[in-house]
């Protein structure tokens, strides 16, 4: 009397799944255990710091202490009688305070644009030698498809979220996974407009970081020194000036037009559209009460932009990046671009710019800091956000990122050379900054916006129906 | 015979317990990743303000933005766009074909030659390239001013093709499509290499004494006898053309104009662009009954062994 295989094979596979369920509990257990040990450990920490917090709050009772402030306690001394007792109690509480912390910021950029930003950083790090920040890149359309499932799941891969993208900062706090920084953020001392962005429901949720600015038409001084070209003060110059560019040998169309995604076709569409429309028909189209078919709207494309793609004044969409090369390599003669093409190209200083002849304003945009909800170490988080919204811009607008800051509080001196003469023009010329139409509508709208826009300009006889689309489309309130 | 059959029955216990305790770990795991969003999504997919509904699915079959719309109805021309399922099913007819024929071939025209593997490694490189990469390599490949293909058209004088195909409605679709031939005919070489090299050689050499050419060899002989994994090759091509994304991503984010927009790309318009999660998951849900009808052949066939 045997046992059968089956009964033999059965058996093992069963013990095997016993096993394996032991193996899962054991695990859940013990690291429930281990999570519940380091609870307590937590816990107790929180107590020494607790009780060492009360301490400082008693020592202001001491008369030794009365002078010792008490946010810089090691800078600020302003006693001259201080005994050494007190700096002892003042060094052990620093050392327990400032635990080690690591937190995650995301970014929208990546390369040189991410060194610039990682002075920031590399600054705040300085000052708070017990904060370590790791800076991770995420494209504004990568993070608005990875992220809300992780605030959903009550998780944030990061502490500090920065995105260019302020319509989905509010759509992300209408579902509740942003942290309120009403508080934080006065808006009077910023860009008059930016924090409106980040706006619901009469709180504040988050903060402009540094801007850009789309000022106009970029060339180079020493291509327009070499052909006797000069920037132009009427409409009928700037055609003059197309014209002239045009028969210029190796020069394959007068102003190259960037793409990719298709955003820097809406940044010269914009241009157009508060140049010779007027600012406040961009301010009508963002909160929709004007229409891409009305016919001041249509005025622009039909009579200004559909005659110059057909007279060949712009070139073929090209990749943005490429075109910087090609430009600069004098294929092309101008690109309108944002200020942060000031970065990259090789000699910023033979930079220079021209808007729209009788330019009432320019679009500027500025990428928006955020605290998620979830982020997992809040309270440094939140230091960290002050940080950035205010004096960390002072440090990002002295690099070559192309930026100007948004808190006023910021002095123009501190500017990167090269960007202190493009905002100074921008002063002369008595621009208004205003907001980015695509930036402001957001959603898929701003996708759409973009690809009807590429597909004006290689098929400019499809204006009535890009019109129509982008219309019908449009984000009903 | 009550005996014999408690006795079956017995057997057929046991056997049902071996079986289900060897399964156990994996249903789990396949409950938890798989089964749970399936139903989640299918879930979200008919959720409405209070209700289910099927609100969603109506709006995503009825939408008429050239980005989103299945099937376009309005201003419909000769070149695209005409909806991001008409794009798929196009993407279908072209790819499927092409990929699978060049590959039989490429995989008997190899058989006799010198170094063959390291022609197949190269054409294989294309599968191991991510997706997102050859969206890219795709976009500079018919870029005008780094492209090789625009290239070759403005040598032979053809200038509606010597400019960036990815920039105009009438060539981005078929960029594309190109595109995705080289990227994947590294499976279907592979999967016709492996079944004309188990072609046994008596067959071949019997019928070159039996004075048969080559082309007759090739239509008697080899495609009949490599025809189980040319099904397959279809049947997998057919199915990653359904769920293409990856390449519309990189090279022409379903422009321009919505001309070369495909289902999945629709799907992370909702998802990503608009957050609306309840068309998001209706258009999923459609995908997945497309790519579940093309795939029940499989399914049937690996049911039955084959």
């Amino acid at each position: 009397m045997g046992v059968s295989a089956e009964s033999r094979t059965s058996f093992i596979a069963i013990v095997i799944a016993v096993i394996a369920l032991i193996a899962v509990v054991g695990f859940y257990s013990s690291t429930s255990s281990r999570i519940s040990s380091l609870e307590d450990k937590i816990s107790g920490i929180e107590d020494k710091i607790s009780s060492i917090e009360s301490k400082i709050g008693e020592l202001p009772k001491q008369p030794q202490v009365t002078t010792v402030t008490e946010t810089k306690v090691e800078t600020e001394v302003k006693t001259e009688v201080q005994t050494q007792t007190v700096e002892r109690t003042v060094e052990k509480t620093e050392t327990v305070v400032r635990e080690r912390v690591k937190l995650t910021v995301i970014g929208p950029w990546a390369g040189d644009e991410a060194k610039y930003f990682q002075a920031v950083l590399d600054e705040y790090m300085r000052r708070n030698p017990n904060i370590e920040i790791k800076y991770v890149t995420m494209r504004a359309e990568d993070v608005a498809t990875a992220l809300p499932l992780q605030f959903e799941a009550g998780t944030s891969p990061a502490d500090i979220v920065i995105t260019p993208w302020a319509w989905w900062i509010v759509e992300m706090a209408k579902k509740g996974y942003i942290e309120d920084v009403t508080n934080l953020v006065n808006k009077d001392e910023y860009v008059s407009g930016t924090v409106e962005n980040v706006m619901w429901n009469n709180r504040i949720w988050g903060a402009p970081f540094t801007m850009w600015l789309k000022p106009g038409f970029w060339y180079k001084k020493s291509f327009f020194a070499a052909h006797g070209l000069s920037e132009p003060k009427t409409m009928d110059d700037f055609m003059a000036l197309l014209d002239k560019i045009k028969s210029i040998e190796g020069i394959k169309n007068p102003i190259v037009t960037g793409d990719g995604v298709g955003w820097p076709i809406s940044d010269v569409t914009e241009h157009f559209i508060i140049n010779i429309g007027g600012p406040d028909l961009q301010l009508k189209l963002i909160n929709g009460e004007a229409k891409f078919t009305d016919p001041e709207v249509r005025n622009v494309f039909e009579n200004y932009l559909v005659p110059m793609i057909k007279e060949g004044y712009f070139s073929e969409p090209i990749e943005w990046t490429q075109a910087v090369t090609l430009w600069w390599n004098e294929e092309y003669a101008l690109y309108f671009m944002g200020t942060w093409i000031t970065g990259m190209v090789d000699d910023p200083n033979d930079l220079s710019f021209f808007p729209l002849p009788g330019a009432k304003g320019v679009v500027g945009g500025a990428d928006y800091i955020f605290v998620p909800k979830a982020a997992p170490n809040k309270e440094e988080a939140i230091k960290l956000f002050k940080f950035l919204a205010t004096e960390g811009q002072a440090i990002h607008v002295s690099q070559p990122a192309g930026k100007i800051p948004t808190w006023l509080k910021v002095p123009t001196d501190q500017l990167w050379g090269p960007m202190q003469v493009v905002f100074n023009k921008v002063k002369e010329l008595n621009l208004q900054i205003l907001p980015d139409l695509d930036d402001s509508v957001g959603g898929d709208w701003q996708t759409l916006f973009w690809d009807q826009l590429k597909l004006l300009w290689v098929n400019p006889d499809q204006l009535d129906q890009v019109l129509q689309t982008l219309t019908q489309e449009f984000p009903q309130k | 015979m009550a005996q014999k059959n408690k006795a079956y029955r017995s057997i057929r216990l046991r056997e049902f317990k071996r079986a289900y305790s060897f399964l156990l770990p994996a249903m789990i795991l396949l409950a938890i990743f798989v089964i749970y969003p399936i139903i989640g999504t299918i879930i979200i997919s008919f959720e409405g303000e209070s209700s289910l509904t099927l609100d969603n699915y109506i709006a995503v079959l009825t939408e008429k933005s050239p980005s989103k719309a299945l099937i376009l109805t309005d201003n419909i021309g000769k070149t695209p766009p005409w909806g991001a399922l008409v794009h798929n099913i196009v993407w279908i007819a072209i790819h499927v074909p092409v990929t699978t024929f060049l590959g039989l071939i490429l995989a008997y025209a190899l058989v006799h030659v010198y170094g063959r593997s390291i022609v197949k490694s190269l054409v294989f490189l294309s599968m191991v390239i991510p997706m997102v990469v050859g969206g890219l390599i795709i976009r500079f490949i018919f870029d005008a001013q780094v492209g090789v293909i625009p290239r070759l058209f403005s040598l032979i004088g053809l200038e509606g093709l010597s400019r960036t195909w990815t920039a105009y409605p009438q060539t981005a679709l078929f960029s594309l499509i190109i595109g995705s031939i080289w990227l994947w005919l590294g499976f279907s070489l592979t999967i016709h290499s492996a079944a004309v090299d188990s072609i046994p050689k008596s067959f071949i050499e019997a019928a070159r004494i039996d004075g048969a050419s080559e082309l007759q060899i090739f239509r008697h002989i080899v495609a009949p006898s490599v025809w189980p994994a040319t099904l397959t090759v279809m049947v997998m091509t057919l199915l990653w053309d359904l769920k293409i994304f990856d390449i519309v991503y990189a090279a022409t984010q379903g422009g321009p104009g919505g001309s070369s927009t495909v289902l999945a790309y629709v799907m992370w318009l909702y998802f990503a662009r608009a957050l609306d999660y309840g068309k998001a998951a209706a258009t999923a849900v459609i995908l997945t009954i497309l790519t579940l009808i093309a795939a029940s052949y499989m399914i049937r066939r690996s049911l039955r062994g084959g």
